[in-house]
């Protein structure tokens, strides 16, 4: 067979192979529009931030990170200091629910749920070393119960966070699966975040 | 009304959320058989496709090009169905997944002797040759458009449809003779 024939003859099977393939059925479009409901605007769109430092946002939080130790002890300076710097004293609130994690691991970010029960909450978001604790970054979005959730994208490894209420009060996570001290005689939750999900141990 | 991708994507970045749906039929359909040619089976496909969107949703703000959305969405997508391959090669011996169940049977009846052997050979390609060979020869892709998608230089993908074809041709042997 000639190669140009041989040619024809593969692009005729290859578009009858493709006829062939099932269409992935009109449902998942819900599943989809679904999950994005439950999402935070894409990169904090509505709170007007610079594209290009959006991009620079997202990159750093999907991609693997390496710390040098003195910028550790940097960011972990840092980060007391914002938890020290802010009301310690939280009214009252519900259980919140246990971080879940999202069946949708990637090979060096998994998809983590948190939740939050703070049905007289006004807003409420997430902080940590995933986002700079950044207080603004993770909006979270209140469900009807009063049940607060974000679900992000960590990095493999040893993460940190707060819960930011009302914009004021830094709240730990008390089912989290650790605690450890700030320094400041509070507490900040710690995640571990393993290539197929949240390290429970 | 506009509805071109880069106007839906400022939409939504505006904060219109349900403009999002616009994106997800037009590229749900227009990639799915793709997806489900890069996983082997319909199931798989949809969890890769759905992940996709989702982490495209969350980027949105990254989409330099809002009018090039489909672009952008598609190497989203190529990048999720790479990742799943390589978890699923963990349980499961991927080159042996397919068309499965009714789908497969359906087919079956549906082409002849030789059709059969031809889908046979295109799954037996290897993911990276697969994907070159529907982009070239179903999509008709140049290979500089190809590059761009797949972020992978041009010569490459020369090579990988030179390997596809030279695959099939011996795969399918005498099948015309």
């Amino acid at each position: 067979m000639s190669d140009e024939r041989f040619d024809e003859r593969l692009k005729e099977a290859a578009r009858a192979y493709a006829r062939r393939l099932p269409e992935l059925p009109a449902s998942l479009d819900d599943r989809v529009m679904a999950a994005v409901r439950t999402r935070a605007l894409p990169a904090s769109a509505a709170r007007g931030a610079d594209p290009a430092r959006r991009g620079r946002w997202w990159r750093w939080l999907v991609e693997p990170q390496q710390v040098r130790p003195a910028w550790g002890v940097a960011l972990a300076a840092a980060a007391a200091l914002a938890v020290w710097l802010v009301p310690r004293r939280a009214a009252p609130l519900a259980p919140p629910a246990t971080p879940a994690v999202a069946a949708l691991p990637a090979a060096d970010t998994v998809y983590v749920r948190f939740e939050l029960a703070a049905p007289d909450a006004h807003q409420v978001a997430l902080a940590g070393t995933f986002n700079g604790w950044d207080d603004h970054a993770t909006a979270m979005t209140r469900g009807s119960t009063g049940v607060w959730s974000v679900t992000v994208p960590l990095a493999v490894g040893e993460q940190r966070y707060d819960f930011v209420v009302d914009g004021a009060r830094w709240v730990p996570d008390p089912t989290a699966h650790a605690q450890v001290a700030d320094g400041f005689g509070g507490t900040t939750s710690v995640i571990v975040v393993g290539p197929k999900g949240v390290v429970r141990t | 009304m506009d509805s071109s991708d880069g106007t839906v994507v400022r939409q939504v970045l505006a904060g219109d959320a349900e403009a999002y749906r616009i994106l997800v039929e037009r590229y749900r359909a227009q990639f799915g058989r793709y997806a489900v040619a890069m996983m082997g089976d319909a199931d798989a496909a949809a969890d890769a496709v759905q992940e996709a969107f989702i982490r495209a949703y969350d980027g949105l703000a990254t989409c330099r090009d809002p009018d090039r959305f489909g672009a952008w969405f598609y190497r989203i997508l190529t990048n999720q169905c790479h990742s799943a391959r390589a978890r699923r090669r963990d349980t499961v011996d991927v080159a042996t997944v397919e068309l499965q169940g009714k789908d497969r049977a359906d087919a079956d009846v549906e082409r002849g002797e030789l059709g059969g052997r031809l889908d046979a050979a295109i799954e037996r390609l290897t993911p990276e040759q697969r994907e070159a060979f529907l982009l070239k020869y179903v999509e008709e892709r140049s290979y500089d458009e190809m590059a761009e998608l797949l972020g992978v230089g041009a010569d490459a993908l020369k090579m990988r449809v030179h390997r596809a074809r030279e695959a099939l041709r011996e795969m399918m042997g005498g099948a015309d003779a």
